[in-house]
This record gives structure tokens, sequence and C-alpha cells, in this order.
């Protein structure tokens, strides 16, 4: 999937045509200088079910494996602009691979139009954010294409089919999306760290068969989510992509943190969306 | 401004009266060769210890008491020309100078040397040897004047493989960059790789870094002045070459002899055949074409057309996405000599850049393209008082149409949409006057003034907001219109400009220089290499004209009969209102691109030292910089003061020819810098699947220094000693000990050497791309 946003298509264009002709790379040892951990807030509201949920953590050293440390004793709330609060507790199946996610007590989905407002507290620090759920319009369908280059070399045997989306981009009202592909459930990218989201600034109406993210092969479900984001979540999103896929500044601007909701110094977002989704198996032709 | 314009005229008129008595002796200075006017010829009468040089024209004038007088003319790599001459009434005189090199070698040129690095009242200006630079190595054997002005001592290169440089601490849109007076907005090829200039027809060149005379501005930092030749007016002549990158043509030759000449440069690349041959489905290309007509009707009037096109091409994928920059000037001279002591010089002078991105798909596809036109008339005229005294004036005005972009969909199914965005447009005056005096056989003074006037003009739409910083909630509140060339902001600035020489002896001076300089048209880039999808911006409603004072002072010693020159020179500059981006600025097609910029203040300080061998079989030159530059812009970097894009401690270049013998010449480059600032993490963190860096300052690390070695050959065959027909050979060998030098880090999450991701995702890596390994090459050059 090529990202629909233009300064990204620059930037890989300019990076591509002086780097190309002759360029190699190799793994060097940074010697950084180190930073108290900070507490690192992702927050998802949305208007499905079993989707609400808040992740406490705290950044690490760069060069630390495994996961960051979670935060297992914050206090979440949420409430919206109708005066319903909802408490969120940490872990309440005591998963392992859970730590650190809080979810609603009593288990509710957001409200398209109205305003979230969040409240963490860790260790005597508060941290607020609040977000509003837009609308997203709806996915059309999916269907599938052969894609021939990737046949030629398949980066998964078998899997060379991209899916295709169709939607209606609704005019004239100000949308911005973040999009999330899936193989069978899982989550997939053509490369880790790109952020698929757009505005509709320079977007017709007719969305008639974009290309989503990585291959497909026969009997593969492939699914897409369009995530409603406000201008906030979108900034937040931009300048996760422009850190993501930063190469120091030569040609783009500067590696910076991305602009958040969240006060106090938290990094992460608090995003509230509406979703919707559409999916489809490639059958044997 | 017309008021000023009376009292220039008043002030020439009334000098004009006052010497009366006096006579002049005036006229051109050419090579004996090839007809083309030499620019900077010293021409002294030992009989006054007085003299002067030629203008950039070649033309000289000295008004005199009647008597008889001897003449020298000297000019580096020619024979020194002296005449006798008794000067009863007016006069004109055009001289020939012969080039050493048509002379055999037995001849030994033993007039006086040329000391101009020490008499010369400008300071902080470099010219570059084309002779040597042809000897010297080169990347991919392309002979390339910018990448020998990234080696002069207060001068720093974006990075290698760039064709962007940095002047004593300012950014590379501040360096006008001029050919044939004509500003070209981005001297690249092949993203930088080689610059735009064409070293087949260039003339001479010459770098301002301080001190700018008063006919200059427009710029904060630099003035580079590119000419190219005029033409052999004698003789029709060809030369050709084959490089690793490009092949060349040039013709050239008398239209009418000794009356008017052209000369048509080419140059296109040979790339597409290696990619070809390597079967890659990506494309690349560029060309340039250079052409001038040179007439001279008379010794009064002469004309000059010269016109210069070139433009890069890059395909992706067999045509599926492409992108292309180029550059177009036109420049028409006409030089008049209004008496034997008024020389003007009008010209007019056409420039513009554009760029373009496409990619065919039928779903995605869209083409983006965007430029910058102007159109300029200059009169410059300069009054030959006695030879105490050289007064210039003149009046500039330039307009530009600025279009930042437009995007058009490139099928029906496309889901882009049509869009453009405003377009600028600025009218830029300039009006000057400069004087240099000769005070004493030591003191010589050259002051001036120069007022800018800035009108940014509609029409136009200019958007006013809540916050005009706030970048995240950008809430307009109103929309100004503005009608066609209705006043949207003016800003006038007074710049004054000072030069001071004083001879010490003979063979060491000191010189002291101040001057304010205002920017107009900013380029919109929060890189620290610039790319040509930059758009540039003028002064406008929210972004102010930047302004830059500086002092400069040296001191300047020729030793052993000028076969060595040294200088030190140190400086102060202080820059306001430079034009930086808030974080994660969005400058790429933003409507509300106003309320990124974020304008802070710059200082720069340094030494420079150079030590250079103009004569023997061995020459060169040696320099060492130590500077420092910071900015501190409201709005980065939390406000806080941080190490500039453009800070490197220490510098160190060197440059040798060696002659080994009649079909042998070696060359060296030697360059070392400290790395440039960098901003790098200190952590990481988890957000959804991703593993962002967490950033606390900006600039706070430094890549490693830069160093290289290139060496070169070059190669002249027996068999040209007898033959029309001269060739030669160059043979290059760019970075010899293949050092990887630094070109930028970034990081990812950790891979081996396959591309796949190690372990569970979560480990992170820091790389260093690096550009260019040891890399040998061969050009071919015919002359015939």
């Amino acid at each position: 999937m090529k990202i629909f946003n233009m300064k990204n298509i620059i930037v890989i264009l300019a990076l591509i045509s002086s780097i190309t002709l002759v360029s190699c790379e190799e793994t060097i040892k940074l010697d950084l200088k180190q930073i108290n951990p900070k507490v690192v807030i992702e927050g998802m509201i949305t208007d499905q079910p079993n989707m609400q949920y808040v992740k406490l953590t705290r950044s690490a050293n760069f060069y630390a494996d495994g996961e960051t440390p979670r935060i297992t004793n914050g206090t979440v709330t949420v409430k919206d602009d109708q005066d319903n609060t909802y408490v969120f507790v940490h872990n309440p199946e005591n998963k392992k691979e859970l730590e650190g996610i809080y979810y609603p007590e009593t288990p509710f989905t957001g409200v398209v139009g109205r305003t979230y407002f969040l409240t963490v507290l860790v260790d005597d620090q508060k941290f607020e954010a609040q977000d509003k759920l837009n609308p997203v319009t709806n996915v059309d369908s999916v269907t599938f294409k052969l894609d021939e280059d990737e046949k030629k070399d398949p980066k998964k045997a078998g899997k060379y089919y991209s899916m295709l989306i169709y939607a209606k981009e609704p005019k004239p009202s100000v949308d911005y999306y973040l999009f999330k592909f899936y193989r069978n459930d899982t989550l997939v990218f053509d490369d880790e760290s790109d952020v698929y989201f757009s505005d509709d600034a320079n977007i017709a109406e007719n969305i008639d068969g974009i290309e989503g993210a990585s291959h497909f092969g026969i009997g593969d479900t492939a699914s897409v989510q369009f995530y409603s984001l406000d201008h906030d979540a979108f900034i937040y999103y931009n300048d996760l992509a422009n850190l993501l896929q930063n190469a120091g500044g030569i040609f783009g601007s500067p590696p910076a943190n991305s602009r958040t909701n969240l006060t106090n110094g938290a990094l992460g977002f608090f995003q509230v969306s509406a979703v919707s989704s559409a999916s489809a198996v490639l059958k044997k032709k | 401004m017309i008021r000023l314009l009376l009292i220039a005229t008043f002030i020439s008129l009334s000098f004009s009266a006052w010497s009366q008595e006096k006579v002049t002796i005036n006229g051109y200075i050419k090579d004996s060769q090839t007809g083309e006017e030499l620019i900077g010829v010293n021409v002294y009468i030992p009989q006054l210890k007085a003299g002067t040089v030629t203008n950039p024209y070649g033309f000289y004038s000295l008004t005199l008491e009647k008597g008889t007088y001897d003449l020298q003319f000297s000019y580096v790599g020619y024979q020194t020309h002296s005449i006798n001459i008794d000067l009863i009434q007016n006069e004109s005189k055009n001289i020939e100078m012969a080039s050493e090199a048509t002379y055999i070698k037995e001849v030994v040129v033993s007039d006086k040397a040329i000391d101009a690095n020490v008499v010369d009242v400008q300071m902080s200006k470099n010219t570059l040897n084309m002779e040597q630079i042809r000897k010297l190595p080169s990347l991919f054997g392309e002979v390339d004047i910018i990448k020998n002005i990234q080696m002069l001592p207060g001068v720093i290169s974006a990075g290698e493989g760039t064709s962007s440089f940095y002047v004593r601490g300012g950014s590379a849109d501040q360096n006008l960059i001029l050919i044939d007076e004509a500003p070209i907005y981005d001297p690249s090829h092949l993203g930088g790789l080689i610059s735009v200039f064409n070293a087949d027809v260039i003339k001479d060149s010459e770098l301002y870094k301080g001190g700018i005379p008063a006919r200059f501005g427009g710029r904060l930092s630099s003035m580079l002045e590119v000419r190219t030749k005029d033409g052999n007016n004698k003789k029709f002549g060809v030369s050709a070459g084959i490089g690793t990158l490009a092949s060349r043509l040039m013709v050239e030759g008398p239209i009418k002899k000794e009356k008017s000449s052209f000369i048509v440069s080419a140059r296109a690349s040979n790339l597409g055949l290696y990619l070809k041959a390597a079967n890659v489905k990506n494309g690349v290309s560029f060309y340039d074409i250079n052409g001038k007509v040179n007439w001279r009707a008379n010794n009064n009037n002469r004309f000059f057309t010269a016109f210069y096109s070139g433009r890069d091409k890059i395909t992706f994928n067999g045509g599926d996405a492409g992108f292309g920059w180029g550059n177009t000037t036109g420049t028409f001279r006409w030089n008049h000599l209004f008496n034997e002591r008024l020389f003007s010089n009008t010209s007019v002078i056409a420039s513009q850049f554009d760029y373009s991105l496409r990619v065919n798909d039928p779903v995605q596809g869209f083409e983006w393209t965007s430029k910058i036109q102007e159109l300029s008339v200059k009169n410059d005229l300069t009054y030959f008082i006695n030879t105490n005294n050289e007064l210039t004036f003149g009046y500039h005005i330039t307009g530009r149409i600025f279009q930042p972009g437009n995007i058009r969909p490139t099928s029906s199914r496309s889901i882009f949409t049509s869009t453009q965005l405003d377009m600028m447009y600025g009218l830029d005056h300039g009006l000057y006057i400069s004087n240099q005096q000769k005070v004493s056989n030591r003191i010589t003074l050259d002051y001036g003034l120069r007022l800018s006037v800035f009108q940014n003009i509609g029409r136009s739409n200019v958007y006013t907001y809540k916050d005009p910083h706030d970048n995240t909630t950008i809430e307009r509140t109103d929309t100004l219109h503005y009608k066609a060339w209705k006043n949207i902001k003016v800003y006038p600035n007074l710049e004054p400009r000072l030069a001071i020489r004083y001879l010490v002896r003979d063979g060491q001076s000191v010189k002291l220089s101040y001057n304010r300089m205002a920017q107009n048209t900013h380029l919109i880039s929060a890189g620290t290499v610039p790319l040509p999808f930059n758009t540039w911006s003028p002064s406008s409603y929210y972004l102010k004209p930047q302004i830059a004072d500086q002092v400069a002072a040296g001191y300047f010693r020729n030793l052993r009969d000028n076969m060595f020159e040294i200088s030190v020179e140190t400086y102060y500059k202080s820059m306001q209102k430079v034009t930086d981006f808030a974080d994660n600025a969005q400058i790429f097609f933003n409507r509300d691109i106003s309320t990124e910029y974020r304008q802070g203040k710059s200082w720069s300080y340094g030494a420079e030292f150079m030590v250079t061998k103009k004569e023997g079989r061995l020459n060169g030159m040696i320099s060492y910089t130590l500077s420092k530059t910071m900015r501190k812009v409201p709005g980065v970097n939390n406000g806080e003061a941080f190490p500039s894009n453009y800070d490197r401690r220490h510098v160190i270049n060197m440059q040798a020819v060696y002659e080994l013998s009649k079909r042998w010449t070696l060359g060296g480059n030697f360059i070392y810098n400290t790395g440039r600032p960098i901003t790098l993490p200190a952590g990481k963190f988890e957000y959804s699947s991703y593993h962002p860096d967490v950033i606390t300052e900006r600039n706070g690390y430094r890549l490693p220094p830069v160093h290289r070695l290139d060496l070169s050959a070059t190669f002249i065959p027996r068999k040209n000693d007898n033959r029309k027909w001269k060739s030669q050979w160059i043979f290059s060998v760019y970075n010899v000990y293949s050092r990887k030098n630094p070109f930028t880090i970034y990081t990812r999450t950790k891979r081996d050497s396959d591309g796949n991701v190690v372990g569970d995702g979560t480990i992170k890596e820091a790389r260093m791309i690096y550009l260019f390994p040891i890399l040998p090459s061969v050009t071919y050059n015919v002359k015939f």
C-alpha cells in the first residue's frame, strides 16, 4: 500500500533519488544520553464493543530489549460529555500478556458525536486528554488483484495477491482516517514502520479500488478497518510517521516527539474513533 | 528613491566638473588567443604607485594628469604586459594579453607579479582557478566548481554528494548563485551529485563571503558569480569529452571576426546506457545547454545574450512514477560607455525554476507541479572619477512569481482532486551607491549604501489565525483578500557596506569590513540538505525579511614575489529572523504553512587560515577554519539555543597539483571536518505495534567526522605535439582509502542482513548511511 499522504511520497522519492545511485549503510552503536523514563499512554475508545482499553507503559533505553516496563498501579477513568463515567481496571483477567492494559469495569461502546475525557493517575502524577468521536464512512467492499511483481519474488511463498478497497469519501465534510489491515486477524504492514492514515483534502469522492498493505494467498482472509480521527489524532499519526520514517533530518524536518492531546509530558495518544470494516476470503479461481 | 537617484546623478556631475583638467585612458583587456575579456586584471602605473582593476566586463578606466606613463597589465596565468603612453587627450586602449601557457616554458615571467590578494580592498572573496580545478580529482571525473567551492575556507558542504553549501554559518538559501547574472534556484543535477555548471563554458567564478559590495543584495551569506565564456572571436574551436556520468560538446567561434562571437555547449548524462545495460527499470537522466552570443558594435556599445537551460528526469519502475526539475535562465546585457569615464551596464534577466512529480497509477495517479519565475532589470553605472575615486551606483528591480504547488489527477479514476495553492508575488527594488576611495598610498576605502525595498503584493488571500503560531489546532479567523498589485506588506531595509584596506608595507595588508544584508526570498526547507522539491516563498504577511550583520577582519601577506599568498580572516556574523520551522512542520502542500514558520536568531563566528601557492611545479592550497554557529528560535528546541545544522568546529582542506612531466600532472584533495549536528533519540517507547524513539533535544549529537583523500592524474599523449587534435586523459580516484563518511543516521527495528526482523521486533538499532566508497573514474577530452 502506498501511503495517501503526499509528504511521505516526496520524502521517499527524494531519498531514493539521491541515494540509490550509490549508497551503503551499516549498523553503528550510538553512545546515547540516558533520561528518566517517561509515562506512555495508549488510549482507545471506539463505537464498537470490546475495543475500549488504555495501556500504560514507560519509555525505555534505546538499546533495551523486550517489552518496555508496564505500569500496573495506575488509576484510569474515562468520562463523556453526557456525564457518564467509566472506571478502567488493570488486567482484569490477570493475563501475563495483558499487563499494563486497563479495561472498562463495565463494558460500554462509544457514541458518535460525543467527546471523551481521559484521566490517568500514576504515582501522584496526573495526565489528561480529550478527543471527539467522529463518524466514519462505510467500507463498501474488498476484492483481490494479482500482483505480477510480487509473484516473481514473493516475500512469503504463495502470497502475491493485493487487496483492493472500495469506499465513498463523503464530501463536503472534513474527515481524517487511520487504516489497519489484517491477514487472518494478524495486523499486517508492508514495512513495520508504516502508518496508514490520510486526510481528505486532495481526495476525490470515489475510492475506486485502492491497494491495501501486504499480500495474500489462496484461502487467506483480508480485512481492512477504517478508523475516524479528529484533527489532533491526524496530527499525532502524521508526526508518528515522520518520527518512525525519519532519515536523521537530512532532507525532511529533524525527528521530534509527536504532538499529542495528553497533558503533562506523557507520550502516546488518547484516540476516540468510529470504526468500519470489510473483509473477503481469497478463493481459488 | 527618486531623490537618491538624483543625488547620485548630482554627485557624478559635480565630480566631472571638478576634474576637467585631467584626461582619461580606458579600454577592454582581452585574451590574445580567444578574445575573451579578462576580469580583475591589475592595471598599474609605477610612476603614480596607483592603478585600477578591470571590472566584470573586462573594462578599465584611469583618469590622470596629462603626461607620460608606463601602464602595466598583470593577471594570474598571463604574461605581464607593459605599454608606455604619452597621454595628452582622452584615449581608448584595448589590450590583448597572452596566457603563459601559449609561451614556451623557458620564457620566465619576471615582471611584477600579481598581488591582488593583498592590494584589493575586497576581503573574504575567493576566485576559482578553472585551470587548476581541471587538474584536481573530482567525483566521477566531472569537473565541478561547486565541489571546489565547498573546499574553500569558511564554506562547508551540505553533505557528500550534494551541490549545496553553507557560508560562514548561513543556510543554503542564503547564497545567491548567479550564472551570467541570472539566479539559479537549485544548482543540482542528480540530486546534487554534480552541479549545473558545465566546466567547459565557465570563464571564472568568484565567491563573496563577507564585505559584500553594495551592488549585490538579496541574500545574507554569499554571492557566487559564475561567468561563462564569451566565445572565441578569432577562430572556431570544438571540444568534447566523455566521462563516467556525462558527455560534453562545446563549439565556439567568431560570427564576424573580432566583432562578434558565439559559444554553445551541451552536456548530457550517460547514465541511461548503464541502467539499460544493467536492466534496471529506473531511468535517470539530465542535460545542460549553455549558449552565448557576444557582439561588439563598437568600443562604446557591446551586447551579450546568454542562455542556460538544464533539466533532470528520474523515472521509477518503467515509468510508474517519476520526477524532474530544471532551471532556465536568460540574460541580455548592454555595456555602454557614455563617455570615457562613465561605464554603464544594463541587464534584463529572466530565470525560472520548476519541478514536477508524477505518479502514473489508475487509482493513485497524480501530478504535482511547482515553479518560481523572475524577471529583473538592472542598471549599474561606474563613474571613474579619478585615480583615487571610483563611484558605482545603480538600480535593480525584480518581479517574482511563486507558484507553490498544483495537484491534478492523472486518470479519471484517481482518488486525487485538482487543487492548487495560492500564487504569491514579490517586487524587489534595490538602489545603491558606493565609492572606492584611495585615501593615501596605504589606505583605500570602499563605502556604500544599499536601499532595498521589498513589496509582497496581490493578488493573494491571506488567512488570519487565532494564534498564528499554533500549528496543531489551526483556527482561521478571517481571510484578507488583496487585489492584483496591492501591497500586502512592504519591507524597506537600509544596508550599509564598508571595507577598509591598510597596506602595512609591500606585500602585507590589513583589511576590515562590515556589511548588512537583507533577504526576502526564503527556501521552505526544514531539512539539512535542500531538495529540488522545496518551494520558495517571498517575505510575506507572516514571513519577515532575514537580516545579517557581519564584521570581518583579516591579515593578508604575499611571500616570495607573490608565489605564496597567506591570509587570516576572522568574522562575526549575527543573523536576525532566520527562517526555521516548528517541530514536525508540514512544509509540503500546506495551506496553513505560515503556522509552521518560526523565525529566530543565529550567530556565527570563526577564524579562517589559508596558504596558497600560486606558481611552480607544485601549487595548491591548505586551509583551516575554526568556527561555531548557533541558533535560538522561539518554539524550536523549547526556545533553547542549539548548534545550527551548519555548525562544524574544525575544517581542514588541502588541494595540490604537481606537474610531474610534460605529459603527466598529478592532483590531490584532502578534506577533514567535524561531523554535522544531528538529532538522535534518548530512548524508545511502545505505541500500538510501533516502537518510536523518544527525542529530547534538537541537534544534541554529532555525526562522526568526515575525512577523505582523492587523487588524480592528467595525461597528455605525445601525439598531441604535432597534430591539431589535442586530447587528454584524466584518471581520478575518489575516496582513496574508502572512508565510510557518514551522510546521516536513522533508527529502525533490528534486522538481520537479509532484512528480516530480529527477535520479537522490540529491539532497535541505528543505521549509518554513507554514500561513496572508493570510486575510480576516467574522463577523455578532445579539443581541436
